[in-house]
Parts: structure tokens; C-alpha cells; sequence
């Protein structure tokens, strides 16, 4: 009888030399933001997709909650942080896991014993905000910022509902924020802000972005040379180092070492590729061993997704219009549904997608709930079937194993039809 | 030829031996889930009507969410498929199927061949399933199956508004206190169902002809408040229950012939 692999053990793969970067990388970022708070100076929080560009160029550590939540999750070590943001600290159950798992702990690292977080953040003197991926940060922060007495710096972003690109006034809008943000933060840290170096900052950038994105269309290739599921572990670099050398330098690695899968007819993908298909939505942080697992029996490389993409934020250096207009856009949450979807669309056809799977992320309305009407546009447009499941990006009380394979083996029989009519 | 399928649910096993792909010869339905003894008993009812063993069946398949877990089957399939396969055995006309079960709501759109084309499944959440009834009969101190009679009787149809298992039955106790006749209460209990079930097919999008299986099918009054709310008629087969294993010996039949 053909069972799915419930019970095989695998021995743990040799990670490859990039990963190893990425981790060192990583505890520099959290090494760094201790080390400065120990000097007395000022560290910041921020949300994903903040002007990274100002903090940089003042060389002032800064960490990211929304990062640490997913890291955290994926340790299976958020619960006891969102038990007590709803607990003690009384935030509902329906706000986003990110901002419960962080409001819980920014409340426990008041207490300097606490370490059982990993990675462990130290505590802001500040905060910054860009509402560009979505308006529940706006909260998020303020309950922050009151809770820890810190002020912050919101670089307000207007949604484009109605439109592909955001109107002059929105660039505008932006633009002169980010120029008041970097006056303002030089005060506030007494710290000389260098023009010279902030435009080194913005090609660092530039580099890494344009980096990772050619590393990302090597995966459009049949077989692909990756498992999809490893652009969440290169994220990061993004996320925390945009405007680092050392991102420069994990990326370069990084394409080696898919340069040298493609050169062997190798992957790191742990099967054979049967079908392809396109994720939306953020990761199964709790559960990403669950869902490559379940993908890897079934043959499934989910071989691109839209999560991976937000950190694009592609911009002339130099020109701060450029860089404005680039932080209005680049995170997909500010688009509309159809304008989403239709570059999903695009995406799945570029990259030869058999499917789409969505995680319904019961945590990230705006990011999720989009699917129940975009799903129709994607499976008109390419012909590929899209399927739900339920999750949630750190709260483990969402997800269900045994509905996970259900629906994947769904998805995967209307694949298997629709290839088998393909090819006659 | 036999070929025997097996449909081990959350709540009930199913059983189909069907011969040369076209004869159901036997039936059997053990209202015990997966875990239990239940795919085993009705593997055994299912051999006993023909007096058969497991000698004489060419290729056993099962499916559901306990198909991981009978050793004596060949190989397993998607649920999905086998009710959509099953339907269409069934009302070949049918492109859109609503599967009702313990814990599951599907709603398929199928092909004109019987493929499945697209669905989708309820969130995480018992509501308008198998095990939304149970409890609600649990309360009313009736069998599940006697539902669909009770609610006929129904003249003013009483309002469930909590889509929640559980705080529906805490309403359902609190009307129950006001002496709301009880084939009113369960005729709300069917419209609650069949409001929750109509949202998910109309996500789905419909298409005619709409047919049912699962247990819950069997009841009427689910099934006709179900209709009104889709302004369509519910096409519902006798061994609507049946579906999945019948789709699922139709799989094995098929693999049969391709001399698996």
C-alpha cells in the first residue's frame, strides 16, 4: 500500500554555506543592538517596510518585530509571549499574532531576567512606523509606544485602491515625511546625518535588491534549482540588512550556490518536482516543517510566492522621489485586489505554475482576505486551480495538519488532471 | 471483477463492493469514525452480504481521513475526487456537489466528465456540519437521524443566529426555556445549517445540476432549506452517504483495468 511518508525520519541536511551567513548575520544584528544599548546609545524597533536607508546611513541599530515574531515562531517559542499578551496584558485574541507575540514581549523584557525568547530583542528608545503594509502597525505601535514611554516616527503611506501606480501627491506626501524622518532623527539621537554616505546606503540597496531579485527568476526554471520554501530563510537579509555589505556578500553566495545547482541538474528541493505551484500569503512560521513535509510527499515545490518580493524596494539612488514612490508601492498590501492578483497571475505564468496554495493567515486580514475574490481572477486568467487552507503565521492554535493534507491532495489530483489532459 | 472502496470519515465508515466497475453489489455503514474499530467492521459487514472475503476482491482502495490507516487496502485517494467520482456515478448531470459530513463541508464543481474542477472547504469551524447536528439533537434529546422528520412539523420557524456550535447551543437551551415548539426550533437549526453551507458554495460558484451526499443529505429538512437558499433543486441519491466509497471503487476498478 502507498502511504504519505508520516513516519520516515531523514537525516537533517548540511545547510549550505549561504544559510550559515545568514545566520551569523542575523546575530550580529541582535549582537550589535545590545552592544549599543550597553554603550547608552539609542536603538530602534521598526516595521518591515520603513526607510531602512536613515538608520543605516546614522548607524544606529535596528531591530524588526514583525522579523523576530516570525523567528520566534518558527522556534515554537511565541506561545507563551501571546498567552501573556492576552492574558495579563488583556489584547484580544483577533489582533494580529505578530503585534500580540511582540506586545508580550516588549512586556517581558522590562524584566532583565528574561530570556527565553530567541532571538531576544533588546528594548527601543524609539520606534518606526510606516503603515505601508498595513494599518493595524499604526495600534500596534501606539500600544507600544505608550506601554515602553518611546515616541516614533510614522512615515504615513496612502493605500492606491483604485490605482496601478500612487498619485503625485501620495510620492509627495512620502517623500517630504522621509526628509522631515531624517532631521528628525538626527536630532533625536544626536547623531550627524551624512548625505555622501546615504547615497552609498541607497546603492547598497539597489545592489541587494537587484541581487535577489535575479536570484529569485533563476527558480522560473523547470526544475527549479531551489525549494521555494528557502527564499523565507534569505528574507531576512532584506528585512534586517538591506543596506549591508553583508547582505551583498549572502546574496553573491547564494547565487553560487544555485548557479552550481542548475550547472549539476541539482535542487534543494528534498523530491522530485511534480508540480509547481505559487504560495500567497505569509508562512506557517509554527508549521513550516509540517507544510514542506506534507509538499515534499506530494511531490509539490512551491517554487515562488508573493511574501518574498515585498522587500523589492526598487529606486534610483539619489533621487528621493524615486525612493519615495518605491516605499508606496512595494509591499503589495497597498494595492488593490485586482491589481494584486494580476501580478500573481503574471507570476504564476512566468514561473510555470501548476497551482496556487493560499494560507488563509487568520493573523493578516489585509494580506489574506483578498484571496476569497482574487483566487477567482488568478484561475480565470491562468487556468490553474487555487486552494485554501487555514493557518496563521504564529498562533498555533489555527492550523490543522490533517485539513493541511487534505486540501494539498486536493489541489494536487486537479493538477495531476489538468497535466494529464495537457499531455494528451 | 470486485473492487471494494472504503471511506473512513471523522464520524462513520463507509463501505462499497462494486462489481466490474458498474454493479454496487454490497453497502455498509458503521457510524463509528477513524481510530476505532469501525473501518475493520465495516470492511467485514460489506464481505459478509456476499459471503465473500478479502480473497475475492481484485483491488481494495479507501479514502477519507482515516485512509492512512487500513492495512489491508491497495492504495488511497483524495476524498475530494472519490465523492466527486461517486456523484457522478450517481447523477452523471450533477457539476456542482455539496458534501455534508461529520466535520467537512465541500463543495465541488465537477467537470461534465466527473472531474473535479475546483473547491472549496469550510474553515476551521463545526458550523453546518454532522457534528453541528449532533449536538444540537443532543440537546433536544432526539437522534440525529429523526431531524429532518421533527422539523416538518414546523408553522414558525425559529431564528439560530450564532453561526458557533457552541453558542448556538447555548441559544438553542435558552429557547428551549421560552416553550418555542420543537419542530420550530429545528427547522432554525436547518436554515442555520444550510445559510452557512449556501455562503460556501456560492464562493465556490454554482452550477447546475446541484446534487448532495454525506450523511447530513439524508436529511430532508437540511436539504430543502439548503435548496431555498441556492434557489435550485438538490438532487439526493440513496446511497448519498455512499459517495466517497463508491468513488473510491470506481478508482480501484479503474486502476484494475490499468492492470495495477
Amino acid at each position: 500500500m502507498i502511504m504519505a511518508e508520516h513516519t520516515v525520519q531523514k537525516p537533517k541536511r548540511v545547510l549550505p554555506k549561504s544559510r550559515i551567513m545568514v545566520a551569523e548575520q542575523t546575530s550580529q544584528v541582535y549582537k550589535d543592538a545590545r552592544d549599543a544599548k550597553a554603550r547608552g546609545e539609542k536603538i530602534g524597533w521598526s516595521t518591515a517596510i520603513f526607510p531602512q536607508e536613515i538608520c543605516e546611513t546614522l548607524d544606529i541599530p535596528v531591530l524588526y518585530p514583525e522579523n523576530n515574531a516570525a523567528s520566534v515562531s518558527a522556534k515554537h517559542l511565541g506561545d507563551e509571549l501571546i498567552q501573556h499578551a492576552e492574558g495579563p496584558m488583556r489584547f484580544p485574541m483577533n489582533i494580529c499574532s505578530y503585534a500580540r507575540l511582540n506586545l508580550g514581549l516588549a512586556d517581558k523584557i522590562q524584566d532583565p531576567t528574561y530570556n527565553t525568547a530567541d532571538p531576544l530583542m533588546s528594548s527601543p528608545d524609539f520606534l518606526l512606523l510606516a503603515n505601508n503594509s498595513c494599518t493595524q502597525l499604526m495600534k500596534w505601535y501606539e500600544n507600544l509606544s505608550r506601554n515602553l514611554n518611546v515616541p516614533i516616527f510614522f512615515v504615513d503611506c496612502l493605500f492606491n485602491y483604485y490605482e496601478e501606480k500612487p498619485a503625485e501627491y501620495k510620492v509627495k506626501y512620502i517623500r517630504k515625511q522621509i526628509e522631515g524622518y531624517i532631521a528628525a532623527i538626527e536630532n533625536f539621537s544626536g547623531k550627524k546625518f551624512n548625505w555622501d554616505k546615504f547615497l552609498e546606503v541607497q546603492k547598497r540597496s539597489q545592489i541587494n535588491s537587484k541581487l535577489f531579485d535575479e536570484i529569485i527568476r533563476l527558480n522560473a526554471r523547470t526544475p527549479a534549482p531551489l525549494s521555494g520554501f528557502d527564499f523565507f530563510n534569505y528574507m531576512s537579509c532584506l528585512v534586517l540588512c538591506r543596506g549591508k555589505e553583508s547582505t551583498t556578500e549572502i546574496f553573491k553566495q547564494l547565487k553560487e550556490e544555485v548557479e552550481e545547482h542548475i550547472a549539476n541538474s541539482t535542487s534543494s528541493f528534498p523530491a522530485e518536482e511534480e508540480f509547481r505551484v505559487h504560495w500567497e500569503g505569509i508562512a506557517c512560521w509554527p508549521n513550516l516543517g509540517h507544510n514542506l513535509k506534507i509538499l515534499k510527499n506530494y511531490g509539490v515545490n512551491a517554487v515562488i510566492n508573493g511574501y518574498v518580493t515585498a522587500w523589492n524596494v526598487v529606486y534610483e539612488p539619489g533621487n528621493l522621489d524615486s525612493m519615495a514612490y518605491a516605499y508606496a508601492t512595494s509591499s503589495t498590501n497597498s494595492l488593490s485586489t485586482p491589481s494584486i492578483m494580476n501580478m500573481r497571475a503574471d507570476t504564476i505564468q512566468n514561473y510555470n505554475c501548476d497551482g496556487m496554495l493560499c494560507h488563509v493567515n487568520r493573523s493578516c486580514k489585509l494580506m489574506t482576505f483578498h484571496i476569497f475574490v482574487g483566487r477567482n481572477i488568478v484561475e480565470e486568467k491562468t487556468g490553474v486551480p487555487c486552494v485554501n487552507f487555514d493557518g496563521d503565521q504564529s498562533d498555533t492554535r489555527v492550523y490543522s495538519e490533517a485539513q493541511f493534507e487534505t486540501r494539498v491532495q486536493g489541489l494536487v489530483e486537479i493538477m495531476k488532471q489538468n497535466k494529464e489532459a495537457r499531455n494528451g | 471483477m470486485l473492487t471494494m472502496g472504503i471511506d473512513i470519515g471523522s464520524t462513520a465508515c463507509k463501505c462499497i463492493i462494486l462489481k466490474d466497475g458498474l454493479e454496487i453489489i454490497a453497502r455498509a455503514i458503521v457510524p463509528l469514525g477513524t481510530g476505532t474499530n469501525g473501518a475493520r467492521k465495516v470492511f467485514e459487514d460489506a464481505l459478509a452480504v456476499n459471503n465473500l472475503t478479502k480473497a475475492d476482491i481484485d483491488r481494495i482502495l479507501v479514502t477519507g481521513y482515516g485512509r492512512f490507516t487500513f492495512d489491508d487496502a491497495d492504495n488511497q485517494k483524495s476524498e475530494l475526487s472519490c465523492h466527486a467520482k461517486g456523484i457522478h456515478f450517481l447523477f452523471p448531470s450533477a457539476r456542482t456537489i455539496i458534501d455534508i459530513g461529520g466535520q467537512d463541508i465541500k463543495v465541488l464543481r465537477v467537470s461534465v466528465k466527473g472531474m473535479l474542477e475546483k473547491f472549496v472547504m469550510n474553515d476551521k469551524c463545526a458550523a453546518g456540519t454532522g457534528k453541528f447536528l449532533d449536538v444540537m439533537a443532543g440537546i433536544l434529546n432526539v437522534n440525529t437521524a429523526e431531524l429532518g422528520d421533527i422539523g416538518e412539523g414546523a408553522t414558525h420557524e425559529v431564528s439560530i443566529s450564532n453561526t458557533c456550535t457552541v453558542f448556538a447551543e447555548s441559544e438553542v437551551i435558552s429557547k428551549l426555556s421560552t416553550n418555542v415548539k420543537i419542530g420550530d426550533l429545528v427547522a432554525g437549526i436547518h436554515r442555520s445549517v444550510s445559510k452557512r453551507v449556501a455562503t460556501l458554495a456560492f464562493r465556490n460558484g454554482i452550477a447546475k445540476d446541484v446534487a448532495m451526499s454525506g450523511g447530513v443529505a439524508l436529511n430532508k429538512g437540511v436539504v430543502s432549506a439548503l435548496g431555498q437558499e441556492l434557489k435550485t433543486e438538490i438532487l439526493v441519491h440513496r446511497d448519498c452517504q455512499l459517495a466517497g466509497a463508491l468513488g473510491v471503487a470506481l478508482f480501484a476498478w479503474e486502476e484494475v483495468l490499468k492492470g495495477a
